[in-house]
């Protein structure tokens, strides 16, 4: 089904799109710039209603789901022959401690079965021609040798394969075979040959796979691949290249055993690992417990690695030596760092985490060297300690934490899709529009924009994905198809009749299980009309038997019995759906993951299991009901909430999307917060492009813009809100963005206010736009003021790139004037390590403080001393002044406690509002149809908060495409005559779901339920049941399992 | 013994706890969320990781389904154990 909608190479003219003239233009900058004045003009109903995603991570899939959700075509393609990107190498991310790819298989199932979505693995593109709204893209897909129309993931050829090579996936930790599957839960579940160690590929010898293959899925006479795509739009999330520590030999890595990287170890925490997830030295596969990390490997280096900041190492360390010390308390872990930059919301509690409650144990010392002990292989790390004594350490293992850096082919992709970089490899884009490349059209996201998290890459994803549909949003629906299906057959009144088909799986299950007596037991089970076996029955030809046995043998329900229903339920779902049959009137039986697979050793026994497995699921099956799934209709609008750039750029999103869009500010102007700011640390002009955006919107048609107000009130749900401001204005709408904003805290330390020399940052920019530093002027900066420290204990992220803005400004501008800046840590992340190395070679001084000896401020004449307790230097240092900047950090705004009882919404301890899922739904709220941007999410600079508003445009114009919301079958199905309204359930739901009716009693909202069956269990009188999980059916299963009595 | 040192007799309990049969094996019921617990029990497949066949699972939307009147049917009908995961 991958291929089934390629163009050939050769047979493209009989395919040219509609509108297309098949005119060819060169992938070029210039000739696009000028086409594009007209083609926005020309061809706006003409682009393509599909878009090219070039990299599968996580990045990627969200930008595919987000856009195949809203009706356009998308092409995704990885190099790698699954999907998943380097999300999926990870072992846990924090601070949940969730397992990641718990939550990245999920995302990746929905990408390979969406309907709108082509999946392309081992692909890559050559050629790029076109311009936006239009482009052809040349694809090169490399041989697979695995029909993946015909493998069903069983393995049975690896196991075969005599050809063992170093497994790339986990880095090399362990050995994988020529003939394999990326990672156990790879999307597409098939398999791969790597050419390169094939016996019979480069040999001409072998074939035991091909022996062995009951699915006759080996095809050696595989070729790769040259096909066209006809785009509207293209996203690059091609992801990332982590740094090779063995450039930096005095660290050891690749000469000395015990010294790994940080992706090694994410590789040996996880249980998925080469060792079961039970941390083992590479060189005596011993269980460490004297563990050091060196932070900054590879990052902040300009001499033999990169100049920038990688972003993520901090975090990374402090997860990983949490979870070490989960797995075993008896490790001791030390983190040697430069500088914390846990700059990210809530990233300061979780190093705290690591600190206070798992005592890991944090060393501010760069590591010049790793020494090996011969006889145990242990290692030695010399470092200075805080008081300046050298300290040798003897550590069992040590981790690099590597950074980040442009995929080797990131210049080459540059020149395919025709983008300008910058001067280190990385898309090049503004500030000012953090996901558009050079080239118009063509959008960018995740790493290859810059080092970043996984909730940024997201947000990038979604933003990315939101540009697209602003393009293409006169074409959307132009390129998907809809399946027409037969009418359903209405089975309700007729006696049960299951059908249960056992699946060998080849000898996955068959090898282990009898599945023949499976299916003879299960013939003889109440309500089953026939039972038989198929060798493969998700194979296409295992589909058209059961289609064909529900015709012929009048079925009413379906039960198969083969693998798991997380990945396999859908397809069965749809095939007897196609042969008319309700959805839900369908179980599949697992005895294959939790059964042959696991109890290989004992095939009586597993035999018996399995007949258990089944005859449960019959007795369910046999109660199943049909289920009909409502849908409602969606108001094609928006609400915005906030007035500042992140309400704007939402705002101006949604329209250029087509949506109507009411955008509510309290204040009477628009700008927010951006309103005092004149240039960011990169010197873009904030001020022009305020100017510019609030132009946009006062010219935009679609835009109302009320100011002055507030909301008063919001009823309904998802789809179908309805608002009233305080002026008495009523509108209906289909979404919310929450946008707003934050405030900047007034201090009260420092003596500010008592002097016009102690200023704010933001006080010093205004006064720097004034007046001219003169070659006398002293300034002394402090940071974190009223930031992480009680009560706002939090990073406020925007500080320190304040203070290197500020402090590079007035040494452009008067080299002799003296700057000086007092920091816990300087948090320069990413690139902007670039401009703290800039302000450090224009001369101005850093010098450190801690939180428990805090400068102090002497008045003297017109100018202060300042006093610090010197560590760099030894004792106590004094610095005069004549101006005291502080560098003031972001609260919430004040009024978010009041929006949050509004909208049912929760905010974190510091005020701030909680996103649905701190790592992959960074701009959604738990309750659907609620988005979320800007300072009132977290402290975040310019370029993040566009780029989060353009997610949560992007993510409500998902929505708010659709015509109407179909409630998914899964939920709980409330009984009013039974209810008695005692509330259990409205107390307990997170979902909101049930409410308070106009008569005073409970009523259920299915569109806001996920069918958790949370109301369910706690109902006293039953009146909620879980569709497919009803009382009835889950009592069935319990007394099969106890036996017939 | 209580603080004041004095002995309490242990209460007999009115049934007598039947023996058990040497090849004895528990009969265990799990309730498994969708999301996480089943997942799990598929990846201990994935990876071939070998266990005693004597639990079976059942699958539930959310381990927040999970009722009273489940574990109460089961134990009335005789499993010997019921294993909750999600």
């Amino acid at each position: 089904m991958f291929y089934s909608d390629y163009v050939p190479y050769n047979s493209l003219a009989g395919r040219v799109h509609n509108g297309g003239s098949g005119e060819t233009v060169r992938a070029g900058l210039k000739e696009d710039l000028v086409l594009t004045e007209q083609s926005h003009k020309q061809d706006a109903g003409n682009r393509i209603g599909s878009v090219l995603v070039v990299g599968a991570g996580i990045g990627g899939m969200q930008a595919a789901l987000d856009l195949a959700g809203s009706g356009f075509m998308v092409h995704l393609i990885n190099d790698e022959p699954s999907i998943g990107g380097t999300m999926s190498r990870l072992d846990k991310t924090f601070p949940t401690g969730d397992c990641a790819m718990c939550m990245i298989s999920p995302r990746m199932v929905e990408s390979s079965r969406h309907p709108n979505i082509r999946m392309h693995t081992l692909a890559r593109a050559t050629k790029v021609e076109g311009r936006e709204g239009n482009f052809t893209v040349t694809i090169t897909e490399k041989a697979r040798y695995v029909d993946a129309e015909r493998c069903t993931g069983c393995g049975a050829c690896e196991a075969e394969c005599p050809s063992r090579v170093a497994n790339i996936f986990n880095l090399g930790l362990d050995r994988r075979k020529a003939i394999y599957a990326l990672f156990p839960q790879a999307v597409p579940n098939t398999r791969a040959i790597d050419a390169e160690h094939c016996l019979f590929l480069t040999r001409g010898v072998c074939r035991k796979c091909e022996k062995v293959c009951d699915a006759n899925a080996i095809n050696f006479d595989d070729s790769d691949k040259e096909y066209e795509l006809k785009v509207g739009s293209i996203i690059l999330t091609p992801g990332l290249k982590t740094y090779d520590p063995a450039i930096r030999q005095e660290l050891g890595y690749g000469r000395l055993q015990n010294v790994v990287t940080s992706l090694q170890f994410e590789r040996l925490l996880s249980a998925s690992g080469p060792c079961g997830g039970v941390v083992a030295r590479p060189s005596d596969g011993g269980h460490p417990k004297r563990l050091a990390w060196i932070q900054c490997v590879g990052s902040r280096n300009a001499h033999n690695a990169n100049p920038w900041c990688s972003s993520v190492c901090c975090m990374y360390a402090a997860k990983q030596s949490i979870i070490a010390k989960e797995h075993d308390p008896e490790v001791d872990a030390t983190v040697f760092y430069m500088e914390l930059r846990a700059f990210g919301k809530d990233f300061d509690k979780y190093i705290d985490k690591a600190k206070f409650d798992s005592g890991v144990k944090y060393r501010r010392a760069m590591i010049s060297e790793i020494i090996e002990v011969p006889e145990t292989k242990n290692l030695l790390i010399h470092s200075v300690d805080e008081e300046g004594r050298l300290v040798n350490e003897e550590f069992d293992m040590v981790i690099l934490s590597i950074g980040f850096e442009p995929r080797p082919d990131a210049l080459e992709l540059a020149q395919i899709f025709g983008i300008a970089t910058d001067q280190y490899g990385f898309a090049q884009t503004s500030k000012l529009a953090p996901v558009a490349t050079s080239r118009p059209g063509i959008y960018v996201a995740g790493t290859y924009q810059g080092p970043k998290d996984i909730p940024e890459t997201v947000i990038q994803g979604s933003g990315s994905a939101a540009q697209a549909m602003a393009l293409l949003g006169g074409s959307r629906g132009s390129e998907i198809e809809e399946t027409v299906l037969p009418a359903e057959r209405d089975i309700v009144g007729e006696e049960p009749r299951v059908g249960v088909i056992v699946c060998h799986c080849g000898v996955n299950i068959a090898g282990t299980v009898d599945v023949a007596k499976v299916a003879e037991v299960a013939s003889h089970q109440p309500g089953v009309t026939h039972a038989e076996t198929i060798i493969y029955a998700c194979a296409p030809d295992g589909q058209q038997k059961i289609r064909d046995l529900i015709r012929e043998k009048g079925l009413n329900r379906v039960v198969v019995a083969s693998c798991t229903p997380r990945t396999h339920a859908p397809l069965f779902q749809d095939t007897i759906r196609e042969e008319g049959l309700n959805r839900f009137l369908f179980e599949l039986a697992d005895i294959r993951e939790q059964c042959s697979w696991c109890h290989m050793n004992d095939k009586e026994k597993a035999t018996a299991k399995a007949i258990e497995i089944v005859n449960m699921n019959v007795a369910k099956t046999r109660l199943l009901e049909q289920v009909t799934s409502n849908a409602v209709g969606v108001t094609h609008a928006a609400l915005v909430i906030g007035g500042g750039i992140a309400g704007m750029t939402a705002s101006l999103s949604l329209a250029e999307q087509g949506y109507d869009v009411h955008l509510v500010e309290r204040q009477n102007t628009l700008g927010g917060l951006l309103s005092q700011v004149r240039r960011n640390l990169e010197g873009d002009d904030v001020q022009a492009y305020l100017v510019d955006v609030r132009n946009k919107i006062a010219q935009n048609e679609r835009i109302a813009v009320h100011l002055g107000v507030s909301v008063d009130n919001t009823e309904g749900f998802v789809g179908n809100f309805n608002t009233r401001l305080t002026d008495g204005t009523v509108f209906s709408h289909g979404a919310i963005v929450l946008a707003s904003g934050g405030t900047e805290y007034a201090p009260t330390e420092y003596g500010y206010g008592s002097s016009p020399g102690i200023m704010t940052q933001r006080e010093l920019e205004s006064w720097l736009a004034a007046s001219e530093p003169k070659v006398s002027d002293r300034f002394v900066m402090i940071q974190c003021v009223g930031s992480r420290e009680e009560p706002a204990n939090y990073c406020s992220r925007i500080c320190c790139q304040d203070a290197l803005k500020n402090s590079i400004a007035i040494k452009e501008r008067q080299p002799e004037a003296q700057v000086v800046v007092l920091y816990r840590d300087l948090r320069a992340y990413g690139l902007k390590e670039d401009y703290y190395r800039q302000a450090r070679d224009l001369g101005v001084l850093f010098f450190l403080y801690v939180p428990e000896r805090k400068p102090e401020i002497i008045v003297d004449g017109n100018g202060f001393k300042v006093r610090i307790d010197g560590r760099v230097l030894g004792g106590e240092m004094e610095i005069d002044a004549d101006y005291l900047i502080l560098s003031t950090g972001l609260r919430p705004q004040e009024d978010a406690q009041q929006l949050s009882q509004t909208y049912k919404l929760t905010r974190n301890g510091d005020g701030y509002f909680m996103e649905a899922h701190v790592k992959l739904r960074p701009v959604d709220f738990p309750s659907e149809g609620l988005f979320l941007a800007g300072l009132a999410h977290a402290p975040k600079n310019l370029e993040e908060t566009i780029s989060q508003s353009l997610a949560a445009a992007g993510r409500a114009g998902t929505l708010l495409s659709r015509d109407n919301l179909t409630v998914s079958g899964i939920i709980a199905k409330h009984d009013r005559d039974i209810c008695m309204s005692c509330l259990a359930c409205f107390r307990a739901c997170p979902f909101g779901s049930p409410f308070i009716d106009e008569d005073g009693r409970v009523s259920h909202n299915e569109v806001k339920c996920t069918g958790c069956g949370i109301c369910a269990g706690i109902c006293p009188a039953k009146a909620f049941q879980v569709n497919c999980f009803r009382d009835n059916q889950i009592l069935a299963m319990i007394d099969s399992v106890t036996g017939a009595d | 013994m209580t603080a004041d040192g004095e002995k309490i007799e242990e209460r007999q309990s009115p049934e007598k706890p039947c023996e058990i049969p040497p090849d004895w094996k528990a009969n265990i019921i799990a309730f498994a969320c969708h999301y996480c617990a089943f997942a799990a029990a598929d990846l201990a497949g994935v990876m071939r990781l070998s266990y005693l066949p004597n639990s079976k699972v059942i699958r539930l939307p959310c381990t927040g389904k999970l009722d009273h009147i489940y574990v109460l049917r089961a134990f009335e009908r005789g499993i010997d154990g019921v294993f909750v995961a999600g």
